[in-house]
């Protein structure tokens, strides 16, 4: 790593190119190759395998060092805005007292070691902690995710409206899974036999033919091509052909 | 984006404001929690998959259960990780519970294990335990595949698992006849069956919540997935299943209604849409 | 059916066969072949979205997916250097939240470079690239109040999105401004669909970085993938016929395509 950054630094621009092309060109080569080369056994396993694990582990402890300069990103905006007295400057200061609190918390709970079984009466660190975590923390990503019943009623309501024939289709496949997936649809056919040829008329059994005739190829064609657009941007990426602002435009 | 202000009552059928339309679905949620209406659950053919498969696991086999999912999924992946526990404790079947997400759900999953194990008289590390938050995700995968006691190190509490009596004969990925994940995130599923499923056939089941499950019907349809759970639905079908009606099958009087209502807010809202239309069309001529 | 650890003849060919496809496809569009690409319109409306900010006076908010440095998000960051290019040349303001800490210093360093490429140098503000959670619903509703604060005239979803997505889109929608998003993800599309202006959808995503640049290289591999999916097209209908037609045969053990493809037999 020190080898390629001192390269780096001491290359011009476009021996840095060449340098970062075969950095990559490498890097990819390697999980392109242990996929691809010959493997033998059960589980297969060729002369790469191995050093899957240890490669994998070195990229994700990299990856880590970030954590840092997103918790720098925070404190410099928020730091700004308080030390400003920026409009708003109040919810900055709610945000490094709730950072503060958790970490402390959260590290002087790890720490306790509680006897087995735990007391009846909790240190209070940890009942601070369970206060935060399951008291706060918890309940509002729960919060959070549930308000997304009341945006869908309200974009479903908004934006639903048959224009066309297609619309007019979509619509009547989406009454046929929403009521087919909920009791009532099974109660609205219920007078419909649940066995026999016309139990397919009933709303529950509607609502699994449209999923898994109707909703499972249209899901595997995009899946598909997302795979292979997936596969063409991999390909360019690791030869270094993207193009673009981002990456940089040469010849 | 911005709205005329509507000039009658076609127009206004139109443009409901959301607010009207929040209030309406709490008031229907609130109503069928406090005051439901039941109405039949019958068990759809992935959640039987799911039951079936927890029941044809063969003896000295373990199930392993991967609960990915936090608080945000609480109300969906809880029950259904419920409804899963109960049948694995009523089949009689050992399991391990491990999670590859987030240390948040080794708790929670551990929290409704401790739960519903008491109600079964089921002595943790006899017949289920907790592997805990592993991190790394594929690679644990991988590595657990050919040593699972190793791969796992230590479990939930703080033992190692290897000492747990559970765990005497069970070394690798061949000694598991199911693995089920619970999960409310996407692409655990394709690592499970790449890494594991799909190599050594081990059978798959899972349990998504509803929104992401449209995109795994084509698994089940393959035969890489035993059975599914969707949803709120699944939990409930799951517990009609095991004879355990908890909270899926509450969760489903409240979503039954609130479908109707945005089904009914829809109609509402394309009636106004197309007599207006129709008007215009007619002031035209 | 099984899948593979490691792949056998027939992936290998596959595999091969279709690389050297988009790198044919390539060379001929950098030969000078010209090649079509049909009207995107999701991708049509990013002008008209970053002019409506400039004339409203108001920024741009664009959000790259909750995705680490992927190749989802690698798009999202080419399609982001496009779009702070035509912000920068028109003098508006774009403010870019960031989920995943490893995306930090990769975006930074693209919108300096881009407003560095266009003259505008002085123009770039660290502070408007900014980390705001890696929790996905903190994520959403820090980025839902950066947009209510900073009243964004256009919003840009473009990379990983899941449950938070609706979050952001009606949020933003509630605002009045003009959304546009393309996400990989099939299952936020509808979503997306029901609440922003213009949607990229599925494999539109990946064709971004060539429709706005129009690089030759870009569009060569373009219409590769297009010959490539109509590759798999026809191997799929052999199967289909294979598996269909030939009866007991069509029993996995004697389907001698799908043992090719499941095991290399």
């Amino acid at each position: 790593m020190l080898l390629l950054y001192a390269l780096h630094r001491l290359l011009g621009p476009r021996g840095r190119r060449w340098l970062i092309a075969l950095v990559t060109f490498v890097a990819g080569l390697f999980y392109g190759l242990e996929y691809f080369y010959p493997a033998k056994g059960n589980p297969s396993a060729n002369f790469l395998t191995k050093w899957i694990e240890p490669v994998s582990i070195m990229f994700s402890v990299i990856g880590f060092f970030t954590v840092g300069l997103g918790v720098y990103s925070l404190c410099h905006v928020h730091g700004r805005n308080v030390a400003r007295r920026r409009p708003g400057w109040h919810n900055s200061l709610a945000f490094f007292l709730s950072m503060i609190a958790m970490l402390v918390f959260a590290v002087w709970e790890h720490y306790l070691h509680l006897p087995e079984p735990p007391p009846a009466v909790l240190p209070w660190p940890k009942g601070v902690y369970e206060v935060l975590f399951n008291g706060l923390f918890a309940p509002l990503q729960a919060a959070t995710f549930s308000l997304l019943a009341f945006y869908i009623a309200s974009a479903a309501y908004r934006a639903f409206r048959i224009r066309s024939a297609e619309a007019a289709l979509m619509m009547g496949a989406a009454f046929i899974v929403m009521l087919g997936q909920v009791p009532v649809g099974m109660w609205l056919t219920s007078a419909i036999p649940a066995s026999g040829p016309t139990a397919f008329f009933r709303l529950e059994k509607l609502g699994e033919w449209v999923m898994n005739w109707l909703n499972t190829p249209a899901q595997r064609g995009i899946t598909f091509g997302i795979a292979v657009g997936a596969m063409a941007m991999s390909l360019r990426v690791w030869l270094s052909l993207e193009r673009g602002t981002f990456f940089s435009e040469q010849a | 984006m911005e709205q005329r202000p509507p000039s009658d009552l076609w127009q206004r059928l139109q443009q409901v404001p959301r607010h009207y339309i929040y209030l309406l679905l709490s008031g229907v949620i609130v109503w069928q929690l406090l005051a439901p209406i039941r109405l039949p659950i019958l068990p759809s053919p992935p959640t039987r998959g799911v039951y079936d498969a927890i029941r044809a696991v063969p003896a000295g086999k373990l199930i392993v259960i991967s609960t990915d999912w936090d608080a945000s999924t609480q109300a969906e992946t809880g029950p259904q990780t419920r409804a899963v526990l109960e049948a694995c404790f009523q089949a009689g079947k050992p399991f391990a519970l491990m999670n590859l997400a987030s240390p948040m759900g080794a708790k929670l999953g551990n929290d409704i294990a401790v739960e519903v194990g008491k109600e079964y008289h089921a002595e943790y590390g006899m017949v289920w335990c907790n592997w805990g938050y592993k991190a790394g995700f594929t690679n644990v995968l991988l590595a657990m595949a050919r040593n699972i006691p190793k791969t796992m190190g230590q479990d939930f509490y703080g033992k190692p698992v290897a000492a747990l009596h559970m765990m005497q004969k069970v070394r690798t990925i061949r000694d598991v006849g199911l693995v089920i994940e619970i999960t409310g995130l996407a692409n655990m599923t394709e690592a499970w069956v790449g890494l594991i499923q799909g190599p050594y056939r081990i059978p798959f089941a899972a349990a998504y919540t509803a929104v992401m499950a449209p995109g795994y019907y084509q698994f089940l349809d393959s035969g890489q997935l035993e059975g599914m759970l969707v949803g709120a639905k699944g939990a409930a079908e799951m517990e009609s299943l095991v004879n355990r009606p908890g909270a899926g099958t509450a969760i489903m009087s409240a979503q039954s209604w609130a479908h109707v209502l945005i089904i009914a807010l829809i109609i509402f809202g394309n009636l106004g849409f197309v007599l207006t239309r129709a008007r215009e069309k007619g002031r035209e001529r | 059916m099984g899948t593979l650890l490691h792949a056998n003849w027939f992936m290998t060919a596959l595999f091969g066969g279709m690389s050297a496809v988009i790198v044919a496809s390539v060379l001929l569009a950098q030969r000078g072949r010209a090649m079509f690409i049909r009207r995107i319109p999701g991708l049509s409306g990013i002008e008209e979205a970053v002019g409506r900010a400039t004339e409203m006076g108001k920024p741009i908010f664009f959000s790259p997916g909750l995705d680490g440095i992927s190749i989802v998000t690698l798009q999202a960051l080419a399609i982001l250097s496009h779009i702070v290019r035509l912000a920068a040349e028109r003098m508006t303001r774009i403010i870019v939240g960031i989920c995943d800490p490893t995306v930090l210093p990769v975006a930074e360093e693209s919108v300096r470079e881009t407003y560095d490429s266009v003259g505008r140098a002085e123009a770039y503000r660290p502070e408007d690239v900014r980390f705001i959670s890696d929790q996905q619903f903190a994520y959403a509703l820090g980025s839902v109040g950066l947009m209510t604060r900073e009243q964004t005239a256009t919003s840009f979803y473009f990379g990983l999105f899941f449950a938070e997505a609706l979050i952001l889109t009606e949020n933003g929608r509630a605002l009045g401004a003009l959304q546009v998003a393309g996400c990989p993800e099939p299952t936020q599309i509808p979503f997306f669909i029901a609440t922003c202006d213009y949607v990229v959808i599925g494999d539109e995503y990946y064709a971004a970085s060539a429709y706005l640049t129009r690089e030759p290289t870009l569009t060569g591999s373009l219409v590769g993938q297009d010959i490539v999916k109509a590759v798999l097209l026809a191997l799929m209908l052999a199967g289909i016929v294979l598996v269909s037609v030939l009866g007991p045969a069509a029993h996995l053990g004697q389907n001698f395509l799908v043992d090719l493809l499941a095991q290399g037999r």
